[in-house]
């Protein structure tokens, strides 16, 4: 059987507790209904926000916490066809938590190596986004990255610009996080014009452009190696590749 | 002629090139709040140069100029090159507005002896001062520590930065009188010590310091460098020895005539052999070997071992310690934690270790799993190391039209 959700986390909850009452055998979980015809029977999953608020409360109460991370850390991870994965990880965990951890099942192994590849991304995007300083003094990044990491990201830069106000513009989700005086959290964004930049803008990017020219050895020259640390797909709002 | 800020920061960047050391890791401050800034204990690298070195730190000197004339260096005195000062609250100030940009992770500063030692540290002293009172910045700092300057100064420095370091450059007293006769062994570990001493009197914690080896300019052989840096880290004076291939950027008579390319494999070697000696328990006596006194430039430091310590292996996967597991070649740190991990639910066949995706290229030479080998190679090193090192066979099918794709000529 192949379930259809909204894409939410709310409509993934509402997912898990019919196949847990409903004791559904799925093969597959998918966002949009599927154009081909399928000899297996397609069950549409409504948002249920009583359902959806009871399988949450039981996640809480029964996973470990750091299960229950996992899980929340997994739903980050929607450039990738998770769904399936961590379904098969919730029930697990609801019959035999001991199995959360045995590697050797295939959906664990994954969800671990989703996590992995989210944290990795996040760590890389900690060193590769590039804020530009606007009129106003707020630094302003754009990012457009395979998983939402809007939240680790935003968690990181507010401690490390603690007296600065800043936004990270996910341009793919349409989704912002902002750290200013009144208000500390993600937004999604609706209409979005071309902010302008401080004076001093053009005189750093130069400097940092001038830097990172002259620090590289000539001898040692090696671009494939550059090329195997920062992939070409992360260099859209790097000012030094342009 | 005034220079700009630009050719400036052209000038003195190329002239700190050549410092490997740009890692911003193992320092573990929290953010604090109101300022600006945080460290993290893994470090980050924002870019990476073209020579496929990360970019963590704006590492520059604060001078080029030099009263010291090391034959290996580039900004020696008598060298006629460009010669350029940032003002301290100039490359402050270019500091906190990288940092802003998230550009760097931090200041890696060092520089040339203007006038006096002590002259130099006050400078660097005056940038820190700036950074960290009137900018309030709390990222990281890493200073070169200026060897013989005034003991007071360097404890100012040391309770200001993140971190310190001192370049020994020559693993021995030697080749220091030879190219660079300002300079000791004694001299250049002065202000470490001094460092150690001061921050442990303080907390329990030392400084986290560094330093720089250049490999290939003088004779000595890799047991000389290693016996070296085991000793440093065994007295817990050192974080990290850096290992900087040497790049001929003057022509001495003392040096080595101009070679083509840096010995960047054998840096490389020696980075693994470090590895070895910091995070898998292993002595310098056991990778390298008086026999043996250089490492094998064909199989890495761990390989080479195993060869040389047949012995102990096989290694069977599902009953070995961590401690033996991390001795097979191929396996490292996570593989370890995988394979113990996954081992406490089934034992472990070599389909499972694909599974789990485990590398075995050179593994598989040196374990069992459940008593069974991967390929039936005998346990001898001459056998061993040809399997491994032979390039796989390709087998092509031949095309029937096996023609030029540009003459059309069969």
């Amino acid at each position: 059987m192949i379930a259809v959700y909204d894409g939410s986390f709310e409509g993934f909850l509402t997912l898990v507790h019919s196949i847990y009452y409903k004791r559904l055998t799925i093969t597959n979980i998918s966002q949009t209904m599927p154009q081909t015809l399928f000899v297996d029977d397609i069950i549409e999953i409504e948002s249920n926000q009583a359902q959806a608020t009871k399988v949450l409360q039981a996640l809480q109460e029964k996973f470990e916490k750091k299960h229950f991370e996992t899980i929340l850390n997994t739903f980050m991870c929607d450039g990738v066809a998770f769904e399936l994965d961590l379904m098969h990880f919730i029930i697990m965990g609801f019959r035999n938590p001991k199995q959360l951890s045995n590697i050797n099942l295939p959906f664990v192994f994954n969800i671990q190596n989703y996590q992995k590849e989210l944290f990795r991304l996040y760590h890389r995007m900690s060193g590769f986004i590039r804020f530009e300083e606007l009129s106003c003094g707020t630094l302003y990044g754009m990012i457009d990255v395979k998983f939402n990491i809007l939240h680790l990201l935003g968690r990181h830069f507010c401690k490390r610009f603690n007296n600065q106000s800043f936004i990270i513009h996910d341009t793919k989700r349409q989704l912002a996080f902002i750290k200013s005086d009144e208000f500390v959290g993600v937004r999604s964004v609706v209409e979005f014009e071309t902010p302008t930049l401080s004076t001093h803008e053009a005189k750093f990017k130069k400097l940092w452009q001038s830097f990172f020219e002259s620090v590289a050895i000539e001898s040692r020259h090696n671009p494939k190696l550059q090329q195997q640390f920062v992939p070409l797909i992360y260099r859209t709002y790097m000012s030094e590749f342009d | 002629m005034k220079k700009d800020i630009y050719s400036k920061m052209q000038i003195l960047s190329d002239s700190a090139k050549y410092d490997v050391s740009c890692s911003s890791s193992g320092s573990d401050n929290d953010y604090k709040s109101g300022e600006l800034g945080a460290t993290e204990s893994s470090g980050i690298c924002h870019s990476f140069s073209e020579d496929g070195r990360c970019i963590s730190l704006l590492k520059v000197l604060l001078s080029n100029y030099c009263i010291y004339d090391c034959a290996y260096c580039i900004n020696r005195s008598s060298n006629d090159i460009q010669r350029a000062a940032f003002a301290p609250r100039e490359l402050a100030e270019i500091t906190i507005n990288f940092y802003k940009r998230n550009y760097i992770e931090g200041l890696f500063l060092s520089s040339g002896i203007m006038h006096s030692e002590d002259h130099t540290m006050g400078l660097i002293l005056r940038t820190l001062k700036i950074l960290r009172h009137e900018y309030r910045f709390n990222g990281y700092i890493h200073v070169k520590l200026i060897p013989g300057s005034d003991e007071r100064l360097i404890s100012e420095v040391v309770a200001l930065a993140s971190r310190v370091s001192s370049n020994i450059e020559l693993p021995s007293n030697e080749s220091l009188k030879l190219l660079a006769p300002n300079k000791t062994k004694e001299s250049v570990l002065q202000p470490l010590k001094l460092a150690r001493d001061m921050t442990m009197e303080r907390s329990s914690k030392p400084i986290g310091m560094s330093t720089q080896l250049i490999v290939g300019a003088t004779p000595e052989s890799d047991r000389d460098i290693l016996r070296l840096s085991a000793a440093l880290y065994d007295k817990a004076l050192l974080k990290r020895v850096y290992y900087s291939a040497y790049i001929p950027v003057n022509d001495d008579k003392n040096l080595p005539a101009l070679v083509a390319k840096p010995p960047l494999l054998r840096e490389h070697r020696l980075y693994q052999a470090d590895w070895l000696l910091r995070f898998y328990n292993f002595s310098y006596d056991e990778i390298v070997s008086p026999t043996n006194p250089n490492l094998d430039e064909e199989v890495d430091p761990k390989m080479s071992w195993a060869l040389h310590n047949l012995q102990h292996f096989p290694i069977e996967i599902n009953r070995a310690t961590q401690e033996e597991l991390i001795r097979i070649p191929g396996i490292g740190i996570r593989s370890a934690f995988k394979i113990l991990g996954a081992r406490r639910y089934k034992a472990l066949n070599f389909d499972d270790l694909k599974r789990l995706k485990i590398s075995i290229k050179k593994a598989h030479y040196f374990i069992t799993c459940k008593g069974k080998r991967h390929k039936q190679i005998p346990l001898y090193p001459e056998h061993i190391k040809n399997s491994y090192l032979a390039p796989p066979q390709r087998y092509t099918q031949p095309s029937l039209f096996d023609h030029s794709a540009i003459t059309g000529e069969i």
